[in-house]
């Protein structure tokens, strides 16, 4: 996933939108990355995406993603489950995230998970590690991880998260005045939002216009006329 | 249907919105959500009419069958409702065998149609105690993105009152438009916050609580009710409901009319 | 199969719907028309009418169906009781099974499983109106729908069904041609290849017939794979 916010607006202001299959040229000496495949020494796009150049390496930004766990990721679970020791979340990945006794910032006693946290409860938790399979465990031990007691959830595409950040942070802070709310954006595309309910209104519309809007070039003009309306 | 988590910030949330008379998309208590409204869609079908409401996506199809009359009652053809919700609609909806919801969907719907009286069977007859017409009326549903009841509802009684009888496909005599009298209207109410709301959408559905579908007639008259899900209600929020359902039927009503007079 | 009375072709070796032999009914695909779901599309194809949905992908649930090194597909492809002239009955249908399996077997050629192991990404095709060809339909619907889902795959499958009437061939069968005609060749083409990942064939066809069927399927795919990938950018390339 590209870090870099602006990723649509190359110097030559073309964006190219490729579809899986697509032959993108051969690129010598380059790296084939997320979404591309070397066949027969031509690169080929394996998704919907727009092209990604950043010389040494091409890769896909997806237009549709669904979130995969990367160990260190800040995410936001839902519990779905439990058994005596232990909290399954859904963390909107292929699968499930463990959250073990041992990793909660409570002290447990065994079979009083139910007590701390509970079925359709919110927690913001970090993903600790990731098997091959893409299983994960998550941890609440940490700064500010920590069960979410008020507040909206919303969700947004993973792939437009580095957006809904911008440069250094800019987007971010815009949102949260403009709806004068709490705001913590998890890698796994939940949105939690706090504040005054005409200001989360306010953030939900400008989030659902990024959602809608991203891969056009103006996002920040938008953004700053919904701002001021 | 898979059960879903229903967050607990989402009914506190539903809960806060509703004390300050708000909605999570922002719209009016008893607002609708944009609407759709399309006929004669469907080419192999006799009646047909496609609903969007809001994100909710549904299809009615009526189609024809020669049907025996029972020996009880040789002037009578028949009206038969399915409701199909396939898993195409939503994450939550799993294959296999109807779900109590869409049964319920399907004979709730189904009631509302037959109780108006709308369709009158002894008006499907076509030889006495031989051949009588069999209106079957398809219900399937595309994107659910809440409230296919009202959906389904609108749909059904758009491709009734737009259908044609096929006489000439099964050598029976001349096509003619389909008899129906009166146009019942449903509109669904649900618990969400703590007060009753018209057209929830999925989200409002997941945090709601106890629903209740009034289907109305021409001259306002209630031809069936149906409450859902578990809960109370009272005698003042009934009333304040069917206030509202009165001029909210009679506006989609309308719309049927006008559907109709456009073809 | 056949049926002596029926003429597809008058004297000008014009069909019943006013194309010439080598000639495709005209398509249209449209992106996003379940809002709900991850991924779909939407095709009119001739008269046809299919819709497709993709959820996923997720875990494969029971736990006795998942494969430890790779996604499978759960794909249903399923009638809608007022698509056809005759009303079909709801429920399990023999035929509707056949085509989900040969159906996932083409998309599991393509999509890259083993990114996802242990999960399943659902593939719902539902025929809301039906004129011949169905299947076809079916599964370039599909692809759309897991492109537009942003599922890696290494092309996308297109699938059309040549065939023989009145010892013709023709590109692209019309519902009589289907019902009267002697031969019907379904296939699913790779359009960056050629490659195929589903073929079927009913009837009888010489070689040379067969032949030209198989040209007269990847002409067709190639053309239809046009119109898929402006429908996909239509949705991501907005107005730029």
């Amino acid at each position: 996933m590209s870090e870099d916010s602006t990723s649509t607006e190359h110097d030559s202001g073309a964006v190219r939108l490729v579809h899986p299959g697509e032959r993108v040229g051969v690129h010598e000496g380059a790296e084939a990355g997320h979404g591309i495949r070397r066949i027969n020494g031509e690169l080929v796009a394996m998704r919907m995406g727009t092209l990604s150049d950043n010389g040494n390496t091409i890769s896909v930004d997806p237009v549709s993603s669904r979130y995969v766990p990367r160990a260190g990721d800040l995410v936001i679970g839902l519990v779905e489950g439990m058994t005596n020791n232990i909290w399954f979340l859904d963390i909107g990945a292929s699968f499930n995230a463990i959250l073990p006794m041992s990793l909660a910032p409570w002290k447990v006693e065994f079979g009083a998970v139910r007590e701390h946290l509970n079925v359709g409860e919110a927690v913001l938790c970090r993903v600790q590690e990731v098997d091959e399979t893409h299983s994960s465990v998550a941890t609440m031990k940490g700064m500010g991880l920590r069960k979410l007691k008020s507040g909206l959830l919303e969700e947004i595409p993973p792939h437009i998260i580095p957006q809904v950040i911008g440069q250094g942070g800019s987007m971010l802070q815009t949102l949260k005045d403009l709806g004068d709310c709490r705001l913590v954006i998890g890698q796994n595309g939940r949105v939690w939002i706090d504040g005054e309910h005409g200001g989360m209104h306010a953030v939900r519309a400008a989030l659902k216009l990024i959602r809608d809007t991203a891969h056009l070039p103006g996002l920040k003009e938008r953004i700053n006329a919904l701002a001021n309306e | 249907m898979a059960i879903p988590i229903i967050p607990s910030l989402l009914r506190d949330n539903l809960a806060a919105l509703a004390e300050d008379d708000q909605r999570l998309d922002g719209r009016a208590r008893f607002a609708g959500r944009d609407l759709e409204i399309e006929i004669d869609c469907l080419y192999n079908a006799e009646g047909s009419c496609r609903v969007r409401m809001g994100d909710t996506i549904v299809f009615a199809g009526v189609k024809f069958q020669i049907m025996t009359p029972y020996p009880d009652r040789p002037t009578q053809g028949g009206l038969m409702t399915s409701a199909e919700i396939r898993p195409v609609c939503g994450p939550g909806w799993e294959p296999g065998p109807p779900s109590e919801e869409s049964i319920e969907m399907g004979r709730v719907v189904d009631r509302g149609i037959r109780e108006s009286g709308c369709i009158n069977t002894t008006e499907l007859c076509i030889l006495p105690g031989e051949k009588a017409w069999q209106v079957i009326l398809d219900l399937f549903a595309i994107s659910d993105d809440g409230n296919m009841f009202d959906a389904f509802a609108l749909a059904a009684i758009a491709a009734l009152r737009t259908a044609t009888v096929p006489a000439e496909r099964f050598d029976v005599g001349e096509d003619y438009k389909l008899p129906v009298a009166g146009t019942p209207i449903m509109c669904s109410y649900q618990k969400v916050g703590g007060r009753f709301v018209y057209d929830a959408s999925k989200r409002e559905e997941l945090g709601g609580d106890e629903r209740i579908h009034i289907t109305l007639g021409d001259e306002g008259h209630v031809h069936s009710l149906q409450k859902g899900l578990r809960g109370v209600f009272t005698a003042d929020e009934f009333t304040e409901i069917m206030d509202t359902a009165q001029s909210r039927c009679a506006e989609l009503r309308e719309i049927v009319h006008k559907l109709e007079e456009s073809q | 199969m056949g049926y002596e009375d029926y003429q597809c072709m008058d004297e000008n070796g014009i069909r019943e719907d006013g194309r010439k032999a080598d000639e495709m009914r005209p398509v249209e695909i449209e992106c996003g028309v379940v809002p709900v779901a991850d991924g779909s599309a939407y095709i009119r194809w001739g008269k046809n009418e299919a819709i497709a949905a993709v959820y996923g992908p997720m875990e494969a649930h029971p736990r006795k169906i998942q494969r430890q090194d790779r996604a499978i597909l759960d794909v249903r492809y399923n009638m809608a009781p007022f698509s056809t002239s005759d009303r079909i009955r709801p429920g399990f249908n023999r035929r509707s099974r056949e085509i989900s399996k040969v159906t996932r077997d083409a998309l599991e050629s393509v999509v890259n499983l083993e990114l996802y192991p242990r999960s399943k990404i659902r593939v719902e095709i539902e025929i809301i109106c039906a004129e011949a060809g169905t299947r076809c339909c079916g599964i370039t619907a599909a692809s759309v729908a897991l492109a537009d889902a942003g599922i890696p795959m290494s092309d996308m499958v297109v699938s059309v069904a040549a065939g023989k009437c009145n010892g013709i061939v023709l590109m692209d069968l019309n519902k009589p041609e289907d019902n009267y005609g002697e031969a019907d060749l379904p296939m699913g083409i790779l359009p960056m290849t050629d490659e195929l990942v589903f073929l079927q064939m009913d009837g009888d066809l010489s070689m040379d017939e067969f032949q030209l069927a198989w040209d007269y399927n990847v002409k067709a795919a190639h053309d239809v794979h046009v119109i898929m990938v402006e429908a996909l950018q239509k949705r991501y390339g907005g107005d730029v």
